[in-house]
């Protein structure tokens, strides 16, 4: 199981890079008004995402996957 | 100061357990991205600070030595012959602060008390055993702003009676000149220190390694997606003190894949926010994990978000499956089986979660919100297989009230 981290870290690596090269029409500074809404941004409430996070990674086997760090605990 | 960065980072790697390597491939990885150099516009530090504050108030219930097949309750019942006992209560405060000091550089700070009362099943949904507990976490967090991207160095501390968590985060995040772009690296190292309350193991500790690698892309207009890699490794003490029957593998690795889309309909004023996340783990369990909002824009400030959330996960290769006959025993672990466990939690199920935000901008800097939501999680609602049998359901409802402003 442990053999399979960095082949998946890898290929990831080459899709990012395949898509960081990949030509996207280019959105300007003056077209990005609904870009700035507080709903179109991915952390627009942390404190909500805190308390999420800590409820179902006590309710569930999963964590993680958009962030590091953050106190464990010992939520039975 | 680069100086200092430095020390941090190898502070960080010399306490890395497993992947120190690796952790330092991916940082000067990300530091020397392809396709994303040149001279990008300077970011700097906001120039307002930030102050938030959120209340959490979480009820559980569940049917405790129900007969899952039957719904009927069975005749063990601690809290007498109510259909539903209640369960763990939570009642939690989290205040954020975040202070720009220049244009270079910012600091925040978060501090979240949750006060824990109510009972947790000893194995599967039987045998409620009282709790209670109280902890108390703080993070704290420096931000520095350079030409094109920005640095983060975190620290966190939580503090329960019988467990305290340590640790330490350097994040990195680098954005091509028209910012449409943004790569995320990140490294998390976390020291635990568990002394359960009834002494069946003394100073045991748990440490575990997070990376994370990132991209956010503007796509349109209205678009922007996201695409996240996440890989775990920890080496410690992953049992549950206060389960019977409870020894798990003392190492654990998972590694999580996260997308997220965002679209806003201009003509409705509304924006659909969607997120798949993919986990798998050397425990044997994989989940999926789906969510949807939509957020309706009002006039005068007002807006409404509706959420689902859909979970399902596989069980642990070392989950023991109910028994009701047996009730109110426990099943015995299989004969020589080095790891076992009776816990719910690495059962296999589905969840599934309805939720409701209404958020309201009071002025220019203020914002209030709420939130309902209702969970609930049974084995027959898993997508991967059949769901783990004998368990009963489990439901929690919470509400959240919050506050932003700034200043």
């Amino acid at each position: 199981m442990r053999t399979k981290a960095p082949v998946m870290l890898g290929l990831a690596f080459a899709l990012m890079a395949l898509q960081g090269c990949m030509h996207i029409q280019s959105v300007e500074p003056w077209q990005k008004g609904n870009l700035a809404k507080p709903e179109m941004t991915f952390d627009d409430d942390p404190l909500e995402r805190g308390f999420k996070e800590h409820i179902y990674s006590s309710k569930e086997a999963s964590a993680g996957g958009s962030g590091v760090g953050g106190g464990g605990c010992g939520c039975n | 100061m680069v100086q200092v960065w430095a020390e941090v980072a190898v502070a960080v790697t010399k306490h890395a357990p497993q992947l120190p390597e690796l952790g330092a491939a991916l940082l000067s990885a990300a530091m020397a991205l392809p396709c994303v150099m040149g001279n990008a516009h300077a970011e700097s530090a906001p120039e307002k600070g930030v102050f938030s504050f959120k209340y959490l108030n979480y009820k559980e219930r569940q049917q405790i030595g129900a007969d899952a097949n039957t719904g009927n309750a069975a005749t063990y019942s601690k809290s007498g012959a109510s259909a539903f006992d209640d369960r763990i209560r939570v009642k939690a405060s989290a205040s954020s602060i975040m202070v720009p000091i220049n244009a270079e550089w910012s600091m925040s700070g978060t501090l979240i008390t949750d006060s824990i009362s109510g009972a947790s099943p000893a194995y599967h949904t039987e045998a409620l055993t009282g709790m209670k507990d109280f902890r108390r976490a703080v993070d704290t967090s420096l931000t520095h702003y350079l030409p094109n991207g920005t640095i983060t160095l975190g620290m966190s501390h939580s503090g329960e009676n019988d467990y305290i968590s340590r640790g330490v985060s350097l994040i990195a995040t680098r954005a091509t000149e028209d910012k449409n772009t943004t790569w995320t690296a990140g490294v998390g190292i976390n020291r635990d220190e568990i002394n359960p309350a009834n002494r069946i193991v003394f100073n045991e500790t748990k440490r575990g390694t997070d990376l994370i690698l990132g991209v956010t892309q503007v796509v349109s207009m209205n678009d922007i997606v996201q695409f996240n890699l996440g890989y775990f490794n920890g080496h410690g003490y992953f049992s549950d003190p206060y389960k019977i029957y409870d020894e798990r593998p003392r190492d654990r690795s998972h590694q999580t894949l996260q997308a997220r889309w965002n679209h806003h309909f201009s003509e409705l004023s509304g924006t659909s926010r969607l997120a798949y996340r993919y986990y798998t783990d050397n425990w044997g369990i994989r989940s999926h994990t789906f969510d949807a909002e939509w957020v309706q824009s009002f006039g005068n400030g007002w807006s409404v978000a509706p959420a689902l959330r859909y979970y399902t996960q596989t069980a642990a290769k070392f989950y023991v499956e109910a028994d009701p006959s047996l009730s109110p025993f426990p099943p015995n672990p299989p004969a020589n089986a080095q790891y076992f466990s009776e816990d719910q939690r690495v059962s296999a199920f589905g969840g599934l979660t309805m939720g409701m935000k209404l958020t309201k901008q009071l002025n220019l800097d203020t914002k209030v919100d709420v939130k309902l939501e209702q969970y609930g999680q049974k084995g027959a609602w898993t997508m991967l297989g059949s769901g783990s049998k004998g368990l009963a359901p489990f439901y929690a409802r919470s509400l959240q009230v919050g506050i932003t402003h700034s200043f």
